[in-house]
């Protein structure tokens, strides 16, 4: 019963820690874009403003039930993810099912949200959300292949498919994998910016090419339910890289540091590029990334 | 033992056949029914004879009393039975047919019949005999009636045909009466059974000559390649009734003439290997070109080739497994070469040009005969569970058993061109819209009674092979033994 | 009587009163065929002897039918699928003519396959193999489209395949003078390499040839398309599988076990290239018919590379793949037919928005391609999952690769299934369409439901594969209800993770639609952002034609080279030496006479050759 009821608050906890912190980080890049382009920007908080008022909105038309049920898909999705990733190394209250889900799970968990939301859109018939759904899709085979190519020669070098399993190898070898497995970080790090559509790889979401895209028509509590589970998601993916490549987090702080360490390399690289078109993004990652990743796969097999 | 005498084969049909203009002008329906109560008696002879021979104990007749090796005699075996009872059964179910079948006219129908029965006493012939002379005649005489009856239609595409037939088969006749002149004057007998025992006295050189004129002559005949090109035009201008008797019974005694000189007469060394060549030459032309047809019949006619070729192989194995898979090629060829004439020649009735193209929706409007058609194109690719799958398995095993991996190799890929040409046909018939309004000619009751047996048999024998494989396997043993053959023959004969 | 001729006897009885049935009444043939429809399985689960065998000798060739466990793994799915589209085509084919032929011809298949899984004896495989054959011809030139060329590619692909069959076969039993499988599988180590590798490819390729494994799957997307729906959910899930099934006993019996792994490798790179491949031309297809077939083709290649690598997670992996595929590509095809029917075509780029007119078929469309996609927490992940893991513990590390980039572009025809004939916009035209009838629509929810039960609890499933693999060797195979494993010891609980998502929805469902979603009101999808600008119902908006032309700019370099235009080159090349062939028979009676005497003369000359003389 103890086991249980603690398991519970973690998970809650988890759960606001990775929207609190992802919150910030939001805040946070829009505050250091905005000064990199020499404007004041909004304060850090700003996000935490919008989910709240868009909680708050009522919405005044629905399109059926694919379209209601949307951000809950997403959401569930990304909560669930967020579940089977490590947070802390070891605690009472952050590492939650962890010891139940691999690398290969995660890979495919983090697809569904994404699908889920591309069926909403579809629901509404905004053909700018058709189009943005189909981009996304694209780039997502394109930035797929490095990170995972990537993740497999890790899986190979250490003989293990859990996250749990390759953040004990760092812990036991004492370096970071990011730098024993320097061309595997190295794609899976290249990859990064198209994880988290961030310029050059924004085409999905663009304003100015698709009305915002595939969240045209969601607004009010739907909204907000979206920004949230972007914003969960956007910490689960940063924990998940900060685990395997740089070695865990033993507690709070230092999670946070890496985190928005690792955070800056999307943000800074996406204030001074232009938007790739998607079939550039996948020639990309299809070229460079693709190739450390290959690099990678032989360092790791022999 | 008076009704059941091997002579009333050849007896009766010859006589019959040149009563028949009289018959018909005391009454004149008799020219029809006559030729059906012949062929009646002569298949129930045949059941009754073969089915209660003895092994190794074949049926001697001596005619008119003179022992052989003088007198002609007349051999009953499981072997030469079984083409008779085959014959006889399809004679009987050509007629069936061709009671009424309008084409023939009733004005025609007394030269008709007058030529098929002199085509059936012919071949039968030709397989009963065993005197070697006695087969020339009556293959000449199975020539000159089917010349005839190529022609039956008397337009110009027929008279061409038969004129074809009829050069090549004058070829055929002149080249195996040399051989069995020379043959004659080195051994000075007749009798097959004789000229087997003396074969080794023959000098060489000449046995291999008369050998090749055997081969070539009756190579003609049995429509081996380059031979063979008579072929098309005689079955697909011939009534298609006498089409399938050329199918079924007039190739069937050719092969058999070319299996009975090369397995008992004559021992020629080599002549099996050259036997395999030609036959599988025979089976790539003939198939290939099947391909390329746009007229039904004359696909059908070239898939005939094919199949003789394929049993010409088979019969080159000489080995027991491959004399079995022969006779069951030969079994499934007649019947089902049969059907699928009988029922091509109901649906190329309605059709001016019988091409292939004007067959389209036929399924629809001539259910019964398309199905015919369905049942024999699926069972002579040799699909399960038809009569085909059987024969083709055995002829398989055994040319694996001979070793001859790339003939396997060559018979399926034939097979697979089989599937390809017979299936357009029937996807045409069933599955597309037909063209323009055609008259239909439904087959008459008589006609699809005929067709239906053939189709019984098929289906039967496809479920339960061993229906037939018994006789089958006696037949091939008896051909194997040919000490058993002289023996039979001449019993007065010691060995040396 | 013996059940298990019994039971062949009631599927031909079967198909015979189906026959006789509609020709007579369409009612009364409707009912026989609901009728067989439920005996058939209903026997099968119940009465059926799986220790029984029955054996006869025919034409000197001594034959045996039994079951073991490997067929009666796929003789399941056979069994279950079968009959759900039996009842499936009954509301189908309301309309269509000739039922008849259909209803006989869906049975003999059904026959023959149920044939095959209980053959012990390769004469009898064969028998079975061919009935399967032509009476699944039938379907596929059933509806006279493309008879020609469609059919005829089917019959000849199959017949090749079937004709390699029959060679290895003659040639087996010269070597073990048995026709049964068991002495094959016996004496195979005794055989030398040549006969080893020679009757084991050629058994190979027939198998392959039915499991569309490139390059044999051309014949694939036109006959998976042009057949009537209800029984493409046959053909494509329960009628691969027989290759599937051929291909499990070769590669695993004969190569593994005698050393010669490396056939297995190249099938397994087949698999992997025929994954990626098909699912690419997947992403370009605009007709649902055929996006799902070349779907079918690339799910076919996961198995088969699952099957070829050999290891015991692998094959699990391979055969688990093999069952939800049969259920949620059933359920794929019967959608499209279903909305076939409603709606009168499946041309993506003239069909959108069905999902308000046909909410059930959208249900069951939904989780069956949640299962293709192989998202958690529904059963498709499970098989994904194994095969990925089998293939890492194998350190076949760019078979995953691809395995992998097939799986991701997957994701882009899944999504285009669905948005291109449920989502999007919602035209006049289609206005009148309504939901499919009810008895269409029940056996696809039964299979939803399995899928969506698998999910959770993949034991179910995992139970009959591992009792399956003991006749492929593997014994004591490891598996549980809700948990996978892999060589390394790494694992995913996916009860926990149904749960959890489970949780989570339903928290935030209760969430956002407490107090929201009554008060707003129902708008049709022309009501869109459309900055200012004023749409009228009549004003096509869907986003449908080159929905993937980025996608196809990355790729078209590869897509030049299609594997089609070399067989249909060949063909014509083939074609042209046939008429050259023909024309040696002149129609010139003259010529022929030459011909002969031709002969005769070289026969002479060459007399001393030949005969020795």
């Amino acid at each position: 019963m103890e086991g249980i009821g603690y398991k519970i608050l973690g998970a809650v906890l988890t759960t606001i820690l990775a929207f609190v912190v992802g919150m910030f980080y939001g805040g946070f890049s829009r505050k250091i874009t905005a000064r990199i382009q020499n404007r004041v920007g909004p304060p850090v908080w700003q996000n935490f403003l919008d989910v709240l008022k868009l909680l708050f909105k009522k919405t005044s038309v629905r399109y059926g039930f694919m379209h209601h049920i949307a951000p809950l898909w997403m959401i569930s999705m990304s909560i669930t993810t967020l579940m089977f990733v490590p947070v802390l190394n070891d605690g009472l209250f952050f590492t939650n099912l962890n010891f139940s889900g691999d690398i290969i799970f995660l890979l495919y968990i983090m697809v569904m949200g994404s699908l889920g939301m591309a069926l909403g859109a579809g629901s509404t018939g905004n053909p700018n959300s058709a189009i943005g759904v189909s981009r996304g899709l694209t780039q997502m085979v394109g930035f797929e292949i490095p990170w995972v190519m990537a993740l497999v020669a890790l899986m190979i070098q250490y003989k293990t498919t859990s996250v749990t399993g390759l953040m004990e190898v760092q812990s036991q070898s004492g370096t970071w994998l990011m730098f024993s497995s320097p061309f595997a970080f190295i794609a899976a790090l290249l990859a990064m910016p198209g994880m988290f559509r961030y310029s050059p790889f924004d085409i999905v979401g663009a304003p100015s090419e698709l009305a915002s895209g595939p969240i045209s028509e969601f607004g009010g509590k739907y909204l907000s339910t979206m920004m949230t589970s972007g914003s969960i998601f956007a910490f689960v993916k940063l924990t998940l890289y900060v685990d395997i490549f740089m070695g865990g987090a033993s507690n709070l702080i230092v999670l946070v540091l890496k985190t928005f360490t690792l955070y800056m390399y999307p943000v800074l690289w996406g204030t001074v590029s232009a938007r790739f078109r998607t079939e550039q993004s996948v020639r990309y990652f299809w070229g460079w990334p693709t190739f450390f990743g290959f690099i990678a796969l032989i360092y790791a097999a022999f | 033992m008076v009704i059941t005498d091997p002579v009333y084969f050849i007896a009766l049909p010859l006589l019959t056949a040149f009563l028949l203009p009289l018959f018909g002008k005391i009454y004149k329906p008799l020219i029809g029914i006559i030729p059906g109560l012949v062929f009646a008696f002569l298949a129930y002879i045949s059941f009754d004879l073969y089915l209660n021979l003895v092994p190794g104990k074949p049926i001697i007749i001596q005619m008119a009393g003179w022992a052989p090796p003088w007198g002609i005699n007349l051999v009953f075996s499981e072997f030469s039975g079984l083409i008779v009872t085959l014959i006889t059964f399809l004679a009987f179910l050509v007629w069936v047919y061709s009671y009424n079948f309008k084409k023939v006219g009733f004005d025609n129908s007394k030269k008709y019949f007058t030529l098929l029965m002199l085509m059936v006493a012919g071949s039968i012939g030709v397989v009963l005999t065993g005197d070697i002379f006695n087969m020339f005649v009556f293959l000449e005489i199975t020539a000159i009636s089917s010349y005839g009856l190529t022609a039956f239609y008397k337009g110009r595409d027929s008279a061409e045909a038969a004129f074809k037939y009829l050069l090549l088969g004058s070829l055929s006749s002149t080249f195996i009466l040399l051989a069995i002149l020379l043959l004659y004057k080195q051994v000075g007998t007749l009798n097959m059974a004789d000229i087997a025992v003396k074969a080794q006295s023959i000098d060489p050189k000449m046995k291999s000559i008369i050998a090749i004129l055997f081969f070539v002559g009756l190579g003609i005949e049995a429509e081996m390649f380059p031979m063979n090109g008579w072929v098309p035009d005689a079955y697909s201008q011939a009534p298609g009734p006498v089409a399938a008797s050329f199918a079924g019974m007039l190739a069937k005694s050719g092969i058999y003439a070319l299996i009975r000189v090369f397995y008992t007469v004559l021992e020629v060394d080599g002549v099996f290997d050259l036997l395999l060549i030609m036959g599988l030459l025979t089976i790539i032309f003939a198939e290939f070109s099947a391909m390329r047809q746009k007229h039904l019949r004359r696909m059908l006619a070239y898939s005939s080739i094919g199949q003789m070729g394929l049993i010409m192989v088979a019969f080159s194995f000489n080995t027991k497994a491959g004399i079995f898979a022969g006779l069951f090629l030969m079994f499934n060829h007649a019947i089902i070469k049969t059907l699928l004439f009988l029922s091509s020649g109901f649906l190329t009735y309605s059709t001016k040009q019988k091409k292939i193209r004007d067959l389209d929706g036929f399924g629809k409007i001539m259910p019964f005969t398309s199905l015919m058609f369905g049942l024999g194109a699926f069972a002579i690719v040799g699909l399960p569970p038809f009569s085909g799958f059987w024969g083709k398995l055995n002829m398989l095993v055994a040319t694996a058993d001979s070793n001859l991996y790339f003939v396997i190799a060559l018979i399926l890929l034939v097979a697979v061109v089989e599937i390809v040409y017979y299936f357009k046909v029937i996807g045409r018939l069933y599955f597309r819209q037909q063209h323009k309004e055609v008259e239909v000619h439904n087959p008459t009751w008589n006609a699809i009674l005929a067709m239906s047996i053939l189709a019984i048999v098929i289906i039967g024998v496809g479920i339960y092979p061993d229906l037939i494989t018994g006789y089958l396997t006696k037949a091939a043993n008896e051909l194997f033994d040919k000490a058993g053959y002289i023996h039979s023959v001449l019993p007065n004969l010691s060995l040396n | 009587m013996n059940s298990l001729v019994l039971l062949i006897l009631i599927i031909a009885g079967g198909a015979l009163l189906s026959y006789f049935g509609h020709k007579i009444n369409k009612i009364l043939g409707n009912i026989t065929v609901f009728a067989v429809a439920l005996i058939i399985p209903i026997y099968w689960f119940t009465q059926v002897d799986f220790t029984e065998t029955v054996s006869f000798t025919v034409s000197g060739f001594h034959m045996e039918l039994g079951y073991n466990m490997y067929g009666r793994l796929f003789s399941m799915i056979v069994m279950i699928l079968s009959p759900l589209a039996l009842i499936y085509a009954i509301g189908y084919m309301k309309d269509q003519k000739k039922l008849a032929t259909f209803y006989f011809s869906f049975l003999f298949s059904i026959l023959g396959m149920t044939g095959i899984l209980m053959s012990r004896d390769f004469v009898s495989l064969f028998i079975f193999w061919e009935i399967m054959t032509w009476s699944s011809y039938l379907l596929v030139i059933f509806l006279g489209k493309d008879v020609q060329k469609t059919g005829i590619k089917y019959m000849v692909f199959s017949a090749i395949g079937a004709y390699a069959m029959l060679m290895a076969i003659v040639i087996i039993y010269k070597n073990t003078g048995s026709m049964m499988l068991s002495d094959y599988f016996g004496s195979f180590a005794g055989f030398t390499l040549q006969t080893k590798l020679l009757t084991g490819i050629l058994l190979l390729l027939g198998f392959a040839v039915k499991s569309a494994v490139m390059p044999f799957h051309v014949w694939a997307p036109g006959a998976y398309s042009n057949t009537p729906m209800a029984y493409t959910s046959v053909f494509s899930g329960a009628l691969s599988k027989m290759g599937i099934y051929g291909l499990g006993f070769v590669v695993v019996n004969l190569f593994a076990q005698a050393n010669l792994e490396i056939v297995g490798y190249v099938l397994a790179w087949l698999g992997a290239i025929t994954a990626v491949l098909a699912t690419f031309s997947a992403v370009f297809q605009h007709d649902a018919k055929k996006l799902l077939a070349y779907s079918s083709i690339a799910q076919l290649g996961y198995i088969v590379t699952g099957i070829g690598i050999g290891t015991e997670l692998s094959i699990m992996a391979g055969l688990y793949l093999a069952v939800l595929h049969a259920a949620f590509k059933g359920v794929l095809f019967m959608v499209v037919g279903a909305v076939e029917r409603q709606a009168g075509t499946t041309d993506m780029n003239v069909v959108s928005g069905l999902v308000r007119k046909m909410p059930f078929t959208f249900f069951t469309a939904l989780i069956a391609i949640i299962a293709l996609a192989g998202i958690p927490p529904l059963g498709g992940f499970v098989g994904k999952w194994m095969l990925y893991e089998s293939l890492i513990n194998n350190g076949n590390f760019l078979m995953v690769i691809m395995i992998f980039l097939s799986s991701t572009a997957a994701f882009l025809y899944c999504f285009k299934f669905l948005f291109g004939l449920f989502l999007g916009q919602q035209e006049l035209e289609f206005d009148h369409v309504k939901e499919a009838s009810p008895i269409m629509i029940i056996p696809m929810l039964l299979l939803s439901v399995f899928l969506l039960v698998t999910g959770a609890y993949p034991g179910i499933v995992f139970k009959y594969i591992a009792e399956g693999m003991t006749n492929l060797g593997f014994h004591n195979v490891n598996w549980q209800m809700s948990v996978l494993t892999n060589a390394w010891g790494d694992s995913v609980n996916v009860q926990h993770v149904y749960l959890s998502v489970v949780v989570v929805f339903v928290a935030f469902l209760i969430f956002i639609t407490w107090r929201g979603y009554k008060h707003a009101t129902k708008i049709s999808t022309k009501d869109i952002s459309s900055s200012g600008e004023m749409i009228k119902p009549e004003d096509n908006m869907t986003y449908a034609m080159d929905f993937y032309k980025p996608f196809e700019r990355v790729l078209s370099p590869i897509l030049k080279y299609k594997i089609n235009k070399y067989y249909e080159d060949f063909g014509k090349g083939l074609e042209a030496l046939f008429d050259f062939m023909r024309r040696i028979y002149t129609g010139n009676g003259q010529t022929y006479a030459v011909y002969v005497i031709v002969f005769l003369a070289i026969l002479l000359i060459f007399s001393k050759s030949i005969f020795g003389y």
